[in-house]
């Protein structure tokens, strides 16, 4: 007899070196918090209301409340109906989720009075056909859309400029960046904004960096909203990171005051990552930052995990987990952008069905964000889906008539409106009094692809210029002003459309965007009625004829032809 | 009263200068400075112009501008190397690991570590890449040869010799191990800490170590020169191993006038050159042999030139050459460890002028901007004179140096009239020479380095500057500045990325600074004082962005002290330092018509 | 450097109570209270022995002297390097966790700081550990080694997060809270 102890299969080799196995899985172990949602340890639900306050929560007595506890028992649950809702049994509520019957209004009433344990008792019994159903009803704008990352790993503005002029044309309602050098901040947001507007005017951007930073370049107009702005689902976590709840609404506060849109981050996995679970399964402390988030008052959510997806996407079931997250977060009726915003698997087969329960019932930003830049370019260190995958999202959409928020553009338009942000930003900068944009540099903009592709900018300047930006107190009428003295008038009115929203207010609405003509499409005035087979967002009409074309579609009319 | 704006278009920034003048009062309300967009002296300049001014008058509307006659002066830098190290059938292995092992000399033949066993007599091993440090102590160890020495892949001598029975002299991370000869005679010398080898390094001891005849040993010799002052070297006799200081023949330099062309081998260096240049002034040209560095650089200043003004290339003449001697660390080609030599070097700044400017163009343009009159009021250096004599305690005759960052200018105003000239080399000659000197291969470092004093970040909590003091902070300073020479900006304590000391990158930023500033005020002045003598100066004021720099007017009044000159930096109108002379002159010539 | 063909193991041999160090030369190697115990090897089976021996072999190299520590109160890896930081007569001591994250510690510097961190646990073999045990000697002595270049891999994410959230759990049971560091002496030896 043979021993086969060291030869293999040549199907089990093949098998091995398949990309899927280079990535990393775990075993659960739930007294740590290394569960995605079903765990022993945590609390069943109870609620009890006495002189219009909660004193139980959960199973916990007033007394032992940690600040979360307190912050969500004050600030995130209906008094007036915490007892009532809470006592519907959890099947109930989850079948109302799924039922095209049963209204949205009347889930959101519900949701109002549920405790965390509540909420995930209710999400438990869904799987994930359900969950989606269950988004596809709840989210809040009825229109969907996505974000981008726009970034570069050289920190260089006109390849930010470039790349979001070429991600608002492809259909991104939302763009975001970073940075390498934190101190390029201020040019690199400029950049960011100029070039959003080339390419669609009315797209909204902005810059995530340390809170103070932040803020300043939104008050002062250089970017349109903010998003960083984590919370996390335990106490000893929040701690770590010298911050309360309370701190945390403090800053949405400022930026209500200003008129800026906002949201929250959070995800599944951030607190078993730290070692600071306290026993709970991850949903259930995303359930709580969730609540945290709607007791703060601001308008939405980024949520799914984010950058600690490989934490959850490691364990049994932790992918249906995060499409819970995402639900329970449209569910408390804020807007969600929904993650897919991460290096996620080596395995494209993965990747893809990690984005379904979003990209099939639609969410408020389904990627947040899908890079616009070559993954390597990628400053929040790589998305789950990106520059090179633009044609595989829009086959995708075309395949299954679902709205990713992208479309085909044809390669003399993307072109074109490279060339005009590159021009546009070397103009602002020549108005400015910045760093000079060569001709050469402009040029390469237009064929780039990555960083790379560009000459490499005087960082040493850059950073001067940078410094005066916040020295000099340059605004965004700055950059309407100087935009419309070098013959870009049509970038000056766009900008200066976008920075009116800030007196109307109407961006700090639940889930709001700019369309295409600035008109601010909320959960106010867009509101998703969806109401079963026949009703909702449905993929029609003109914009369907859109997500029809493709680069390469063989012509009907004449075979010998594409058409695109 | 009318609003008056003088506008000096400099080459890096352009200053403006706002005064309101009327009945024969010119009362100064401000100033304001930007970085010149353009070739000065072109239409580009029209937008710099316009920022400088605007920002100067804070929402005022002017009356006039005044803009200085500004003629373009481009200028271009090159360096060529001009020695070379090579060594031949990797006789020695000259590079000076951290940490080599053991001490004293052993002489052997050189046998692979995988040989050991088979070998016989003394011999020296050969480590590749891959050995374990605690595998090699172990055969060398066990082996029966007698093992006198080791020459490693690793960064592993001082583990080696602390696990052997008897120590030996040990030279480690020699990267290219694999090709040293094997089978022959070879000598490894390790000095004591802060010692320098005594052997390997003396021609005589290479003789004795090898047994060499008279004419071997007068071969050897340059091997003997190369090794001094490392503290640990390894010399392999082959046939004919060699290591050679070749000089690179770079092209030539072909100067025209004074009537004359005269040509010099770049490679003679700097002095030869300047002297030769010294022969031929004024210069009417200069070309490099095509194919050099030189060359591309003088035909390139040329082009741009031309493209700036429209001017046929064959118009346009260099002006002026400045040539400074200096070292560029390279690898020694042959090395077995990646060894670096010090390597002779030419740097040459260049300068073209040309009369034909453009600023018509820009006055229209800037009156239409601004909607107000401009007018082209004087000549530059009659300018920064004027403005100069604002300075406290000047009077005339007075000479002016502007250190900018292309040229260096020089201007004197007598009771009998006025000169001024332009020569090559100033604040970016001085940048490239840092960087290619300390090998920091990043200009913005070298920037830093030319224009902060340097420290060391001794501890968390205090630095020693250059000077030997000692500063305390109360905050810890940054972790990346920790145990690093640092230059001292007005943002903190910044890294500079080498392994010098503080003395030795001191030294190479003064000296930077010396042969092109301190020569460059000399030569300059030369040209505008009466009859050449610069005796005949009194008073010379600095002006200028690198006037500002901590040590630049030290090292110049150094200079010029011999010649009882007395220099020190310009202070337009008592406020403004050495910036915005040209500004105010302009604006003072304007009052006196 | 490729790992020697032999497998070694380690064991830490309890001295004592770890004290401060008075000898300008040394560096302080702290660890985590389930380095070479509950665990043998990193995140990616670089045994314990082997980086041990490389960053110890690393600072010999440099002539200084290495003193371990293990540190029973805390997996925090700023902790860790900290706490040996301030036992080190230098000042200056390498945190080591189970799972291969290091850090080089100064003692004046802020417990949250440092003077160089290597996050990426995946991304460390023996070459780097001996770097590590390099550069902090030279830091000991005074002089300003270049910092050991840090690597990045955008796909580490996928492949080693959960994973290493796991060590880290692992870690955090192995605590044994009040207990004072110990001074322990590395014992390796060829399997």
């Amino acid at each position: 007899m043979t021993t086969t102890e060291n030869r293999r299969s040549k199907r089990t080799e093949i098998l091995e070196d398949r990309p899927v196995n280079l990535d990393g899985f775990v075993e659960e172990w739930p007294e740590k918090g290394l569960v995605a949602m079903e765990s022993d340890f945590d609390p069943a639900p109870s609620v009890r209301v006495e002189d219009g306050r909660i004193v139980e929560l959960d199973g916990r007595v007033r007394a032992d409340f940690d600040f979360m506890d307190t912050f969500i028992a004050d600030h995130a649950i209906d008094v007036e109906t915490a007892e009532e809702v809470t006592a519907i049994p959890s099947v109930e509520i989850a079948r109302a989720l799924v039922d095209p019957g049963a209204s949205r209004d009347e889930l959101i009433r519900i949701g109002r009075g549920l405790t965390p344990a509540k909420i995930l008792d209710v999400v438990k019994l869904m799987n994930v056909v359900e969950i989606m159903m269950a988004m596809q009803k709840m989210r809040s704008r009825r229109t969907p859309a996505n974000q981008a990352h726009s970034t570069s790993a050289k920190d260089n503005p006109i390849q930010v400029a470039a790349d979001a002029a070429e991600g608002a044309l492809r259909g991104f309602a939302e763009l975001e960046t970073t940075l390498g050098v934190v101190r390029y901040a201020p040019l690199i947001a400029i950049a960011l904004q100029v070039g959003g507007q080339v390419g669609r005017g009315g797209v909204l951007t902005q810059c995530a960096l340390e809170e103070a930073t932040e803020l300043e370049l939104g008050m002062r107009g250089i970017t349109a909203y903010a998003e960083t702005i984590s919370v996390y689902g335990t106490e000893s976590v929040f701690v770590d990171g010298d911050d309360t709840p309370w701190s945390k609404a403090f800053l949405a506060s400022a930026y209500a005051s200003r008129g800026i849109k906002m949201r929250f981050t959070s995800g599944t996995g951030s607190e078993v990552q730290m070692g600071n679970a306290e026993g709970r399964s991850m949903l259930y402390l995303e359930i709580r930052c969730i609540l945290m988030a709607r007791g703060a008052g601001v308008q939405g959510l980024q949520n799914g995990s984010i950058s600690c997806i490989g934490v959850p996407g490691a364990v049994p079931g932790g992918i249906r987990a995060v499409a819970a997250e995402n639900l329970i977060a449209s569910w408390m009726d804020l807007e969600c952008a929904s993650g897919n915003d991460q290096s996620f698997s080596h395995s494209s087969m993965r990747r893809v069905s990690r984005a379904l329960p979003q990209l099939l019932p639609g969410t408020d930003f389904v990627c947040s964000g899908f890079s616009g830049v070559p993954n390597a370019d990628n400053m929040f260190a790589g998305s789950n889906f990106d520059v090179e995958d633009y044609d595989d999202w829009n086959t995708i959409q075309r395949d299954l008539q679902v709205d990713g928020g992208l479309r085909h553009v044809r390669e003399p338009e993307i072109l074109q409106a490279r060339e005009k942000a590159a021009r546009a930003l070397q103009a602002v900068f020549a108005e400015l009094d910045l760093p000079a944009i060569t001709d050469t540099e402009v040029e390469a903009a237009v064929y780039a692809h990555g960083s790379g592709d560009y000459p490499d900018r005087d960082v040493l300047e850059d950073l001067k210029g940078a410094q005066s930006v916040m020295d000099r107190g340059v605004t965004g009428l700055d950059l309407v002003k100087a935009l419309e003295r070098t013959g870009f008038h049509d970038v000056a009115e766009n900008l200066l459309t976008v920075l009116r929203q800030r007196v109307s207010g109407d961006l700090l609405q639940t889930a709001a965007i700019l369309d295409d003509d600035f008109v601010p499409r909320s959960a106010i005035n867009d509101a998703n009625d969806y109401g079963g087979p026949g009703s909702g967002y449905r993929l029609q009409g003109e914009r369907w004829e859109q997500l029809k074309k493709l680069r390469h579609v063989t012509s009907a009319e004449n075979p010998e032809t594409e058409v695109s | 009263m009318t609003l008056v704006v003088g506008v000096d278009i400099g080459n890096s920034t352009t200053e403006a200068c706002v005064a309101s003048v009327g009945e024969g009062r010119v009362e100064y309300l401000g100033t304001a400075l930007t970085r010149t967009t353009g070739v000065k002296g072109t239409p580009d300049n029209t937008q710099g112009a316009v920022a400088a001014v605007r920002r100067a008058l804070d929402g005022r509307t002017p009356d006039l501008v005044l803009l200085n006659e500004a003629t373009p002066v481009i200028s271009g830098l090159a360096m060529e190397t001009i020695s070379e190290t090579i060594i031949t059938e990797s006789t020695m292995i000259g590079h000076n690991p951290a940490t080599p092992g053991g001490e004293g000399t052993g002489v052997g033949t050189t046998v692979a570590i995988e040989a050991l066993a088979s070998a016989s007599g003394p011999c020296i091993v050969v480590v590749p890449a891959g050995w374990d440090f605690d595998d090699v102590a172990h055969e060398i160890d066990s082996s029966s040869a007698q093992v006198v020495a080791a020459v490693l892949a690793h960064d592993d001598a001082v583990l080696v010799c602390n696990r052997l029975a008897t120590p030996i002299p040990v030279v480690d991370e020699v990267g290219a191990v694999e090709k040293v000869p094997l089978g022959m005679l070879a000598a490894v010398e390790v000095a004591p800490p802060g010692r320098t080898i005594r052997t390997l390094s003396d021609a005589y001891g290479l003789a004795s170590v090898f047994g060499l005849d008279p004419e071997q040993t007068r071969q050897v010799s340059p091997v003997a020169r190369a090794l001094t002052g490392n503290r640990s070297a390894v010399v392999v006799r082959t046939p004919s191993g060699d290591v050679t200081d070749r000089r690179i023949p770079v092209g030539t330099l072909t100067l025209t006038g004074a009537g004359k062309t005269q040509r010099v081998d770049v490679d003679a260096g700097a002095d030869e050159i300047m002297t030769v240049l010294s022969r031929v002034q004024p210069l009417d040209d200069a070309t490099g042999e095509p194919g050099t560095h030189v060359g591309g650089m003088l035909a390139q200043v040329r082009d741009t030139m031309t493209d700036v003004t429209g001017q046929p290339a064959n118009e346009i003449r260099i002006r002026d050459v400045l040539a400074v001697d200096t070292t560029v660390p390279h690898e020694v080609r042959g090395g077995l460890a990646g060894e670096i030599a010090p390597e002779r070097a030419v740097a040459l700044a260049a300068m073209v002028r040309t009369s034909r400017s453009r600023m018509q163009v820009v006055a229209d343009q800037v009156a239409a901007a601004l909607g107000c009159r401009a007018e082209i009021g004087g000549v530059e250096g009659e300018m920064a004179v004027r403005g100069a004599l604002t300075t406290p305690g000047t009077a005339v005759p007075i000479a002016v140096l502007d250190l900018g960052g292309g040229s260096t200018d020089a201007a004197l105003l007598t009771h009998e009239g006025s000169a001024a000239v332009h020569v090559a080399g100033a604040g970016e000659l001085v940048t490239k020479l840092i960087d290619s000197e300390l090998a920091l291969d990043d200009r913005e470092q070298a920037e830093a380095v030319k224009r902060h004093p340097l420290a060391k970040a001794e501890s968390f909590f205090h630095v020693r500057h250059e000077d030997g003091t000692v500063q305390f902070f109360r905050e810890p300073l940054p972790s990346h500045v920790f145990a690093r020479v640092v230059t001292m900006g007005p943002e903190g304590p910044a890294p500079v990325r080498t392994r010098h000391t503080v003395d030795h990158v001191r030294r190479v930023r003064r000296e930077a600074k010396r042969k092109v500033f301190a020569v460059n005020a000399v030569r300059a002045l030369r040209q505008v004082a009466p009859g050449g003598s610069l005796r005949l100066l009194e008073f010379v004021v600095l002006l200028g962005g690198s006037a500002l720099d901590f040590e630049i007017p030290e090292l110049i009044a150094d200079a010029l002290a011999p010649h009882g000159i007395v220099c020190g930096i310009g202070n337009v109108h008592g406020t403004e330092g050495p910036r915005n002379a040209v500004a105010s002159g302009l604006v003072d010539a304007w009052s006196r018509r | 450097m490729t790992a020697p063909a032999v497998q070694r193991t380690l064991s830490l041999k309890e001295i004592g109570p770890a004290q401060r160090g008075s000898r300008p030369d040394e560096v302080v190697v702290a660890v985590s209270p389930a380095f070479g115990d509950y665990f043998s090897k990193t995140i990616v089976d670089v045994p314990h022995a082997e980086v041990v021996r490389q960053i110890l072999a690393g600072i010999e190299e440099q002539g200084v002297a290495a003193r371990m520590v293990k540190v029973w109160d805390t997996a925090d890896l700023a902790a860790v390097a900290h706490t040996g930081a301030r036992l080190s007569g230098s000042g200056i001591s390498i945190g080591l966790l189970s799972r291969g994250t290091a850090m080089i510690h100064q003692r004046d510097l802020p417990r949250l700081s440092n003077l160089e961190l290597f996050p990426q646990s995946p991304l460390l073999d023996a070459e780097v550990f001996r770097r590590i045990g390099s550069n902090a000697a030279q830091y000991a002595k005074g002089e300003s080694p270049a910092p050991v270049p840090t690597r990045n891999d955008q796909m580490a994410r996928p492949r080693w997060q959960a994973k290493a959230a796991l060590l880290h759990l692992k870690e955090y049971e192995c605590i044994v809270a009040g207990r004072k560091p110990v001074e322990v002496e590395p014992v390796v030896s060829r399997a």
